[in-house]
């Protein structure tokens, strides 16, 4: 492609540049046509001076209905309230621009979540002549992050716990999060067969995953320590954190009959011991 | 040989007692009565519960089990209970049931190396 | 296999307590419940048939298979015409059984299973209804 410098003349007569009415033409053009951003002017003190189509499909209002109306319209009573656009419009004014996601209001009172840019619009002397204010749609990109969010968190919560040999002998059970009922039982079923099956006699609980202490999971840690014990294994209660000790003292637990540590390595070294107490009476024999 | 009857046998200075899968109340009552005429009959020193084959844990059992290990403690004994299954140590653990003073072995074969090496003490196994 | 949807089994001897764990078993088995629920469901049919032969000396198990539209259930009815239960609510409180033959084992019947309703009238008997859902 050649480049050639031409004349601002040149360039108009090319077409390649556009008047000034032309160019407003266009830019009005590209106002109502775009359908993903509803763009909107507002005056000094926040009323609607001039809509878009994509504006009065996203908000409900037709031009007529919402020309001459503050804009606090599409805000919900708490916000108004609250003195939310009033904050909006000072941001702009000081600072150029305001950006924000939220929730806004539509003419039939249904909500959508909003991506929302308030541009202060000034004049070449720097007076203030309004606002213009460009507002997407984000309700399904909220929509999918909120099912993710919920999701992740419902894994999370909901996973299954790991259960790890470690060596010969020595089952490493990491916990992760809060310890419910619907868990517990899942974890006594699993640790117990696995410890059957293998002929583990120790179960290492690792508790640095566990964010809080409560009675209900206090409760639930001392019956799957009592169900192991009954199938012949033992426990070794580990990651005991100072706040978690704490709180255990504090809700009365007794944890007096259970070996435990703050450390997985040092708990790691009381399972081997344990092994060990097994393994000699067999040597004995021989 | 009826499957839900109780095995008793010696071995070593142990009594082995094996339940059957779902003994009726009767049975489980006949645990006492073997074990005592068996600890009477043989110089054992202890008693191995083998419960490998036992589905159910209810109330009684437990109560004859916890009763068992009492008679075997003042006869100077100890009882170690073998091989329960994981579904009856749940079971056990919610219905809230104490097995008395008994030590708990996976396997019969473990169980058998602890009432040796307790044996290997001169103090008594329940001090 | 045809699975019947409910049945019952008469608690008259003490042998009967077994007779009535072996068809719950059969039962909760046939409906689905895996292992551990399935014990959790024969025992406390176990604690409660005991409960019949020992307060009341004989009465009747009923069992019926449950649907609420979204999950299976299993459904035990244990009735007797015996002395009744003067305060349901404190042998629902006492302290986990400790296996001392005191006490009904209510509290441990209703932790093993999802729900339990017990009707009693002193001098006339006592119905005791538990049931379990199939996760």
């Amino acid at each position: 492609m050649i480049s050639e410098v031409k004349t601002p003349a040149q360039k108009q007569a090319d077409g390649a540049t556009l008047s000034a009415e032309a160019s407003r033409e266009m830019l009005q053009l590209l106002v109502d046509t775009i359908r993903d951003y509803a763009i909107t002017i507002l005056d000094p003190r926040g009323y609607v001076t001039t809509w878009s189509p994509a504006a009065e499909r996203l908000k409900g209002y037709r031009a007529d209905e919402i020309v001459g109306r503050h804009f606090s319209a599409f805000y919900t009573p708490e916000e108004v309230a609250s003195g939310k656009c009033v904050r909006e419009l000072e941001v702009a004014t000081r600072e150029g621009r305001f950006e924000d996601e939220g929730w806004r209001v539509r003419k039939d009172a249904s909500c959508f979540w909003a991506s929302v840019v308030i541009t202060a619009l000034r004049d070449a002397q720097g007076n203030l002549r309004g606002f213009g204010k460009v507002t997407r749609d984000l309700t399904d990109r909220k929509n999918s992050e909120d099912r993710l969010r919920e999701q992740a968190k419902e894994i999370l919560e909901m996973a299954t716990v790991p259960i790890v040999q470690v060596c010969e002998g020595i089952m490493l059970v990491p916990l992760i999060g809060m310890l419910d009922s619907a868990r517990t039982q899942q974890l006594m079923e699993r640790l117990l067969l696995r410890l059957t099956e293998t002929a583990s006699p120790v179960a290492l609980l690792d508790i640095t995953g566990v964010p809080a202490i409560d009675t209900q999971t206090a409760q639930h840690l001392i019956e799957t320590i009592k169900a192991v014990r009954y199938v012949g294994a033992d426990v070794v209660l580990t990651g005991v954190r100072p706040a978690i000790a704490q709180t255990l003292v504090h809700l009365g637990i007794d944890l007096s009959n259970v070996a435990t540590r703050s450390s997985l390595t040092a708990g790691l070294r009381v399972a081997l011991s344990m092994l060990n107490l097994q393994i000699a009476p067999s040597n004995a024999h021989r | 040989m009826n499957p839900e009857t109780i095995s008793v046998v010696r071995v070593r200075d142990v009594l082995l007692v094996t339940m059957p899968a779902d003994p009726d109340d009767a049975t489980i009552s006949a645990l006492q009565e073997k074990t005592l005429d068996a600890m009477d009959q043989h110089t054992v020193k202890g008693l191995i519960l083998d419960l490998s084959k036992v589905e159910i844990v209810d109330s009684y059992f437990a109560r004859v089990v916890a009763e068992t290990a009492q008679m075997v403690a003042l006869m100077g004994g100890e009882t170690i209970i073998a091989g329960m299954q994981p579904s009856v140590a749940i079971t056990a653990t919610e219905l809230g049931v104490s097995l008395g003073r008994t030590r708990t072995a996976l396997t019969v074969d473990r169980a058998l190396d602890m009432a040796a090496s307790t044996q290997n003490h001169s103090k008594s196994p329940h001090s | 296999m045809s699975v019947r949807d409910h049945g019952e089994v008469k608690i008259q001897t003490e042998p009967d307590i077994a007779v009535a764990r072996r068809a719950v078993r059969d039962v909760a088995t046939k409906l689905g419940f895996g292992v551990t629920e399935t014990a959790r469901i024969v025992t406390a049919a176990s604690e409660l048939s005991r409960n019949v032969h020992k307060y009341a000396g004989r009465g009747v198990m009923q069992w019926r298979a449950l649907t609420n539209g979204q999950a299976n259930g299993l459904e035990l009815r244990f009735e007797d015409h015996g002395p009744g239960i003067p305060d349901v609510a404190e042998a629902l409180r006492e302290g986990h059984s400790t296996g001392g033959g005191l006490g009904m084992g209510l509290p441990g019947a209703k932790r093993l299973m999802d729900e339990m309703e017990i009707h009693s009238a002193v001098g006339q008997g006592t119905i005791v209804t538990v049931r379990k859902w199939r996760r």
